[in-house]
């Protein structure tokens, strides 16, 4: 039996197919977000599908998750990223207790039961600092993509302070520090900084080891050693981190439809 | 399996309004469909869904009706008192008197919801000096400036001390229209000492003797001044039988609160229960009306308990709310997501409880007002949040953070701190603009997620 999970994200769409047996990953793929959630899923779902050889009919159930979860028709059941981060996380990384999820629009700390379930969560609450889109935004500014924003930041011998926890405010804070001559490296640091820092906040002292680091962000090179600096833990980053929600849509699809949150 | 209950939108109230009408309809004098009140700029109710009962639509009309009451009230010569911060001790006193009609002017917080922003209320608010750094209660400031909501009150108090540092802030700006506040105090309540002289307060707490007499006092000089300014003396008879009618509206409410909270499936929606304990503070100026409307609302409840029907699913979670949202559409927004009422505390948990008959009337009211959650320390208020979650049968626990409101930064850390260590309940605390829009995929995941991640601990304890 197939099943698929499907992670309609701010940023971007990712799917998994998967088989029941074992809970293994058979396809994966991913796209830019746009105006057409479903038609943009359903795109590389069957993608995915051909390319794995099977048809539609070979999938039994679809689990939708995501900021668009409820704009994916298609999909048998929604649920939400936070349940479902934890049902990824579970399967690879099992021994984690809690879960930071920064993703394109907003941040997660989500700690865990021992056997994998949520436990309680929090968000940041409308503010865009400190995701996805803020990095993006800032990357922009300094002239590189987010996938080199990482590197840029490495090469920084004296980050910036970015005191505004506002991404206006910040883009604009940013705008001075280089007219008053900072180097992009070391604004791109001092981003960096400022993002694990405002994790602080949100995590409130409640962390339980092991740390796990997922979500699209999660790839930016050295974020994770940042944030295990600021918060004096261990952060480990999961297996593809990008994909971690889908994999838990996928699993809850994969589960009897009574075990369905 | 029994049917569920459809709650219904303003369209579909429409065609039910007439349904009921040919089948023969009793209204009250404020009765009428519900449309008329969009139609008088109260925009949002086309966005709610509501309760189909005649109940709902009577409990509806008699809360959209206060300010049609209080101008006719003028226009009758009664007396109006404007009873600010006040949850639920000086309309039981201005009440006692024939010719004197009490109303709460920081209901006006919920009108810049109610009409989509569509009276500026909050955008005259922030020209007057109060922004987004206050409360939404801020509207009633712009209430006040507009004059009309509400008449001008003849007598307009306001409590102050340890109850609202925003409120008192924004009350004290009303001056600018030389409009007189008699303030009277709270002093921030305290835990009797070792060897102090102590006396019960409802809901389970205590306080020195001598805190009790200060608040007395000052309520003395607000019965004088409802006197002076009716005219008539309220003696303690008149207080009294102020005491034993308010009374017998908070035990409707605590009935009608118990059945509607720990019954499955749940009998009545979360938007209009919220509506309901509302009046347990000013009763909407009319008291015998509005212990009409919760019989009429209680009897709703008993005939679907009696038939087993809801407006929920059977497993919908059992959601403890913290805090009034300052958008109704939260209300709705937690069953859509899965959720259920099962307990609350909008911030006047003293409003709920009886009025000790037992003692002096004005006795009675002091320790009442003293009683406010808000005049306390946060953590009593969370043991009462965690006394009425269990009591209720909650599984999760909501916050909802009113923007602006300097208590709501520091308690609702205080009270999940203590649902979690204690309670082991998951909690979720979100910030609940005025309106939602903005805001609202990111509210909606994370009630989503606390109703999912409710529902799974149900599954693991069983």
């Amino acid at each position: 039996m197939i099943y698929a999970g499907i992670d309609a994200g701010s940023r971007t769409i990712k799917v998994v197919l998967m088989a029941s047996k074992g809970n293994r990953i058979i396809a994966s793929g991913i796209a830019d977000q746009g105006i057409d959630q479903e038609r943009l899923a359903m795109d590389i779902f069957k993608r995915l599908i051909s390319s794995s050889g099977k048809g539609r009919k070979d999938i039994s159930r679809i689990v939708a998750t995501g900021y668009g979860r409820n704009a994916i028709s298609s999909a048998d059941l929604a649920v939400t990223e936070i349940t479902c981060q934890a049902a990824g996380v579970r399967l690879l990384c099992p021994q984690a207790r809690t879960v930071v999820e920064i993703g394109g629009q907003d941040s997660k700390l989500i700690r865990l039961e021992a056997d994998g379930s949520v436990r309680d969560f929090d968000m940041n609450d409308r503010c865009a600092a400190g995701t996805g889109r803020f990095l993006e935004l800032v990357a922009a500014r300094l002239g590189v993509g987010l996938d080199k924003f990482g590197e840029l930041a490495g090469r920084s011998e004296n980050p910036a302070v970015i005191s505004s926890m506002c991404a206006v405010f910040a883009e604009t804070e940013i705008i001075g520090l280089l007219a008053g001559g900072a180097s992009p490296a070391d604004i791109a640091a001092g981003v960096r900084d400022a993002v694990a820092s405002r994790l602080t906040a949100l995590a409130g002292g409640r962390l339980d080891d092991p740390i796990v680091l997922t979500g699209g962000v999660a790839m930016i090179p050295g974020l994770a050693d940042v944030i295990a600096k600021v918060l004096d833990r261990q952060v480990q980053v999961s297996a593809r981190p990008q994909y971690t929600g889908a994999i838990g849509a996928a699993i809850i699809a994969c589960s009897r439809p009574e075990h369905s949150p | 399996m029994k049917p569920k209950l459809a709650k219904i939108t303003l369209d579909q109230w429409d065609a039910r309004y007439e349904e009921l009408k040919s089948a023969g309809l009793a209204e009250p004098f404020y009765g009428g469909p519900l449309r008329r009140h969009v139609l008088d700029g109260d925009l949002r109710l086309a966005d709610l869904k509501f309760d189909d009962s005649p109940a709902a639509l009577r409990l509806w009309n008699f809360l959209l009706s206060e300010e049609d009451r209080l101008f006719s009230a003028r226009d009758g010569g009664k007396k109006i008192v404007g009873a600010m911060k006040d949850l639920g001790t000086v309309p039981v006193m201005a009440l006692g008197l024939p010719n004197v009609v009490a109303f709460y002017p920081d209901g006006a917080w919920w009108i810049p919801c109610v009409m989509r922003l569509g009276d500026e209320l909050l955008g005259i608010a922030q020209s007057m000096g109060a922004g987004e750094s206050f409360c939404p209660v801020r509207a009633m400031l712009a209430a006040f400036a507009t004059e009309g909501h509400f008449p001008i009150p003849d007598l307009l108090t306001c409590s102050v001390g340890a109850t609202c540092d925003d409120f008192s802030a924004i009350a004290q700006r009303l001056t600018d229209f030389r409009q007189s506040i008699l303030w009277w105090e709270i002093p921030a309540r305290r835990v009797p000492q070792v060897g102090e002289e102590a006396v019960d307060l409802p809901g389970g707490l205590t306080a020195p003797v001598s805190q009790v007499r200060f608040v007395r006092e000052e309520l003395e000089r607000v019965r004088r001044a409802i006197e002076d300014m009716a005219g008539a003396k309220l003696d303690d008879a008149a207080l009294a039988d102020g005491i034993a009618k308010a009374n017998g509206i908070r035990r409707l409410l605590d009935e009608l609160r118990y059945k509607a909270y720990t019954t499955t499936p749940c009998p009545m929606p979360a938007i209009e229960m919220l509506v309901a304990e509302m009046l347990a503070i000013h009763f909407c100026s009319d008291r015998q009306e509005c212990q009409a409307v919760l019989e009429e609302l209680l009897a709703e409840v008993n005939r679907r308990i009696a038939a087993g029907l809801g407006v929920q699913k059977a497993d919908a979670a059992g959601i403890f709310v913290v805090n009034p949202p300052a958008d109704l559409r939260l209300m709705n927004l937690l069953e859509d997501c899965g959720g259920r009422v099962c307990g609350s505390d909008y911030m006047f948990g003293h409003a709920l409880d009886e009025i000790p008959p037992d003692v002096e009337p004005m006795e009675a009211l002091a320790r009442t007002a003293l009683a406010d959650p808000m005049a306390g320390p946060a953590g009593q208020r969370a043991d009462r949040i965690l006394r009425d979650a269990e009591a209720f049968g909650a599984e999760a626990v909501l916050i909802c953070r009113i923007p602006g409101a300097s208590h709501c930064a520091t308690e609702g850390a205080v009270i999940a701190g203590a649902v979690e260590a204690s309670a082991s309940l998951p909690v979720v605390e979100i910030e609940v603009p005025p309106l939602i829009d903005s805001v609202r995929p990111n509210i909606q995941t994370r009630i989503e997620a606390l109703v999912e991640t409710a529902r799974r601990a149900r599954r693991r304890r069983k």
